[in-house]
């Protein structure tokens, strides 16, 4: 008797439960989003928390000044500022607020709100907010101060001249005065509801396994808003995202898979993936030690590699070729100079014969009989390649380069280590060759600027970009030129310049494009981005300023 | 009692010994949990912040200050702050992923236990019959898969292609957690595959474990004079046999639960279920200190724990230890 009780209550749970899931959100319509894979949800919504909080609250709930259209930059959108003006002398910006903007509370937004914006990460450095600010003590940023000039008007002082402020200023989220001036630890602080001005503001249903966030109706976005709630589900793990996309669980998804045409389009006819090319992958090698400090090596070993392998089978063709040798590809392709760079491209053909030619002609030679080349010093050449393990398409790469580099008598090979381990040999410069992404951003500043700052070569902080650590003086000449100037022509002048340089003298050596990741399914939302249509960069993740623009122009499928 | 009080000296000596270790062993790997967080800036913080968030991030001042200070704050029962979650407190986190532990691991464990004790009794009586031929060497092979397998085989078969139950998670997104029928409903109803994958591969143990101290048993002195005495069958087989049969599947069951906190990692990350082997993979992963240490003082207390029980059962059970 006993049991059969607890089974019948057993079997009206499960009756039940299968009951309540359909009848959820008929009338309302949800995107369901993943830019960031998490083990539980906390209650935070810092915007400019990075464990988590920061990759789901900005854009959609915290607003930035300005939007930049990276793929259409005539076509960029106003944020929380509607213009801005560039000062003549470069050393100032203007920019122009939204009128009649109110946070989601109600208090109205102005002047204020962003000038205390700046002080406050002013004065909390451990809080990055992604505010380029001046520091006398080290000498280091940009942005001095952040000035009132009326109501709706601000204008921020710049240390050096710098016509390429303007890019970091848009991606400042202002945050509301009236809530943050008594939060004195920002780092600590959940900002569990949050005050915005983005068209999703109002937390609901918050659990461990994840949130929604609705509609804000003061926002300025609120009449073309099509979408009442975001939906934020916790998960972790391809199995999982690929599951609940094709279950129609999740709408929008930034993964990176392997083989997607198998293991993903199959799975429903509403999967949909695109994978624009994105920012390049390159091999850094550490010049600083024999035999990379030599040019002749270094151009050898760049044409020993086969990236025609490299992209169709180790990185299983979902990364596309870079044309030139510039460390930079294809992502800034409106910035190159095609005619130039001609004389430059050998260096990214497949030709082993060469690569062995120019060894020969350097005195790369094999002095000990061991079947390996030399140094011409005399001293042997052996090398690992250091790549994390579990990276697979990564390991693949090193594998492939290692037997390239072997097949002309360098005796390379590939060596993974633990992710941790590899982070960690970054900064101290203790490595041989390493692969290493490139940084996205509005010019080709944002990727050789790090690259090629002497500052960031020094062993215990070495940037991700400068571990090559080859001093070119004529590049940091021509980029202080290139943020001195707003002229474009002047610009791609100073550009071309640091790209001449960098084919010269081959401090990287690069791969090929990484994908950006896109997934997406058109059971509940049509309208998505699309090769034939790329109005915005279509990724999920932060650090798309576009992805609300994106969201906002998702038609719901009528269900 | 002697025994007992030795007994407890040295779990309270081991404790501290894995404090220690504890503390110790995440800090040996390379790396540390700044790293990842500068990373995913990608060039967007000029070398000021750089160091600042090293500072915020890391921990600070020599490892023995470090240590001192933590074995205070264990004292405290503090354990700190997570990295991989900031700045969630670690203790907030451990209690979450500890709670679907216990439900997960807990329910595989007293199915496993159970459901392969009686097989177990069964066969044992039946030697030789039809269902310890049959059900015996099945439960062994069984007992030899491993959870990645089955656990993705029931993903695969029944979320996936059947979709008989969710994909994944502890409960349904749309039931806010509350002490309802609907809500132990779904949480029942979203453990039964996982539970399943542990279930599957771990019951046989228990049967043939079981199975084999019975058979040594039956031909036993007392068993034959119960049976010369007439008393039923299911009094010899219950009373007589498996009530002395069961004390060793006691200690093994005690340091089964010993180590349930230890989580089942591979059913968690499959099911997306938020245990604690999936959130101390991506603790040390990401070189979250706290965490790791939190999670590693929970498992080692644990295991201590249900030593102790054990021997304090034994002692009960057996006379010859009550010198």
């Amino acid at each position: 008797m006993h049991k059969i009780g607890l089974l019948t209550v057993l079997a009206g749970a499960l009756l039940t439960t299968s009951a309540i899931v359909p009848a959820v959100g008929q009338e309302e319509v949800i995107l369901r989003l993943l830019p960031y894979h998490t083990d539980a949800m906390v209650e935070n919504f810092n915007p400019n928390n990075p464990t988590g909080p920061q990759q789901r609250t900005r854009d959609f709930t915290y607003e930035p000044l300005w939007i930049e259209n990276v793929w259409n930059p005539e076509a960029d959108v106003p944020g929380l500022a509607m213009s801005y003006e560039i000062a003549e002398d470069l050393k100032s910006v203007t920019w122009k607020l939204r009128p009649d903007t109110k946070w989601s509370d109600g208090e109205a937004f102005n002047a204020d709100d962003v000038v205390f914006t700046f002080n406050y990460a002013k004065a909390h450095p451990d809080y990055p907010m992604g505010i380029d600010v001046y520091s006398e003590e080290t000498g280091t940023g940009n942005v001095v101060s952040a000035e009132k000039i009326d109501d709706l008007t601000v204008r921020f002082n710049l240390h050096e001249p710098d016509s390429l402020a303007r890019y970091g200023q848009g991606q400042i989220y202002p945050l509301p005065e009236h809530i943050w001036s008594s939060v004195d630890d920002p780092k600590n602080f959940a900002n569990t509801t949050p005050v915005a001005t983005g068209p999703w503001t109002e937390v609901r249903n918050f659990s461990r396994s994840g949130y929604e966030v609705c509609r804000n109706t003061l926002s300025h976005y609120n009449a073309d808003n099509k979408i009442d709630c975001l939906s934020f589900p916790q998960m972790n793990g391809n199995e999982q995202t690929v599951a609940a996309l094709s279950a129609g669980d999740l709408d929008w998804l930034g993964d990176g898979l392997t083989d997607p045409d198998i293991t993903f389009l199959p799975q429903s006819e509403f999967n949909n993936y695109w994978l624009p090319a994105g920012s390049d992958v390159n091999l850094q090698l550490n010049t600083t030690k024999a035999p990379f400090n030599n040019l002749e090596f270094r151009k050898a070993m760049s044409v020993a590699i086969d990236r025609d392998t490299l992209v169709d089978i180790s990185t299983f063709g979902l990364t596309t070729h870079t044309r030139f040798p510039i460390g930079t590809g294809e992502m800034f392709n409106t910035w190159y100079d095609e005619a130039a760079l001609q004389p430059y491209e050998w260096l990214m053909q497949y030709t082993p014969e060469k690569a062995v030619e120019l060894l020969d002609a350097a005195g790369f030679v094999d002095k000990d009989g061991d079947g390996w080349r030399d140094n011409p010093d005399g001293s042997p050449i052996s090398f690992g390649i250091s790549m994390p393990s579990g990276w697979t398409d990564w390991v693949n790469t090193g594998q492939t380069v290692a037997e390239n580099l072997q097949d002309v008598g360098i005796n390379a090979s590939l060596k993974t280590m633990d992710e941790g381990a590899w982070f960690d040999g970054v900064p101290q410069g203790n490595f041989d060759v390493y692969v290493m992404w490139t940084n996205g951003g509005a010019t080709p500043f944002s990727q050789y600027q790090p690259m090629f700052n002497p500052r960031q070569m020094v062993p215990g902080q070495i940037d991700f970009q400068a571990m090559h650590q080859l001093v070119i003086p004529g590049i940091e000449e021509a980029l202080d030129k290139f943020r001195s100037t707003s002229d474009r022509d002047a610009q791609l002048a100073d550009i071309g310049e640091v790209h001449k340089l960098v084919a010269e003298n081959v401090p990287v050596i690069s791969l090929f494009a990484n994908p950006t990741w896109y997934e997406y399914s058109t059971r509940h939302f049509t309208g998505w981005v699309t090769e034939d249509d790329p109005r915005y960069r279509p990724q999920v993740h932060d650090g798309t300023r576009e992805r609300v623009l994106h969201a906002l122009s998702l038609q719901p499928v009528a269900e | 009692m002697i025994f007992l009080l030795r007994r407890l000296a040295f779990y309270i000596g081991a404790f501290f010994l894995a404090v220690t270790f504890n503390f110790f062993i995440p800090r040996l790997m390379p790396g540390d949990p700044s790293a990842r967080i500068i990373a995913s800036f990608q060039g967007r913080l000029n070398e000021a912040q750089v160091e600042a968030i090293r500072k915020s991030y890391g921990f600070t001042g020599s490892l023995w200050e470090q240590y001192v200070t933590y074995v205070g704050s264990i004292m405290r029962l503090d354990f700190g702050i997570s990295t991989v979650q900031f700045p969630e407190p670690t203790a907030s986190l451990l209690f979450y992923a500890a709670t679907w532990t216990l439900v997960l691991v807990g329910l595989a464990i007293f199915f496993a236990f159970t459901i392969g004790s009686f097989m177990g009794i069964h066969a044992a009586w039946h030697r030789g019959g039809f269902f310890d031929s049959f059900f015996t060497p099945i439960n062994v092979m069984l007992n030899a898969f491993t959870p990645a397998i089955v656990a993705l085989l029931l993903f695969y078969a029944f979320s996936l292609q059947l979709q008989w139950f969710p994909l994944g998670r502890a409960h349904s997104t749309s039931i806010m957690p509350a002490f309802s029928v609907e809500f132990i409903g779904s949480v029942l109803y979203h453990a039964t595959l996982p539970v399943m994958s542990i279930f599957l591969v771990s019951f046989g143990g228990w049967h043939l474990g079981m199975r084999n101290v019975m058979i040594n048993l039956l031909n036993e002195d007392f068993v034959i004079l119960a049976k010369a005495k007439g008393l039923s069958d299911r009094r010899v087989r219950y009373r007589y046999v498996a009530r002395n049969a069961i004390l060793p599947q006691i200690t093994a069951l005690a340091l089964s639960i010993g180590f349930l906190l230890g989580g089942a990692l591979v059913t968690e990350q499959v099911f997306n279920y938020p245990g604690l082997g999936k959130f101390t993979f991506t603790a040390i992963g990401s070189r979250d200190y706290s965490f790791i240490q939190g999670q590693l003082l929970l498992l080692t207390a644990s295991v201590l724990v249900a030593n102790l029980l054990s021997d304090i059962a034994n002692v009960i059970l057996d006379p010859r230890l009550r010198t």
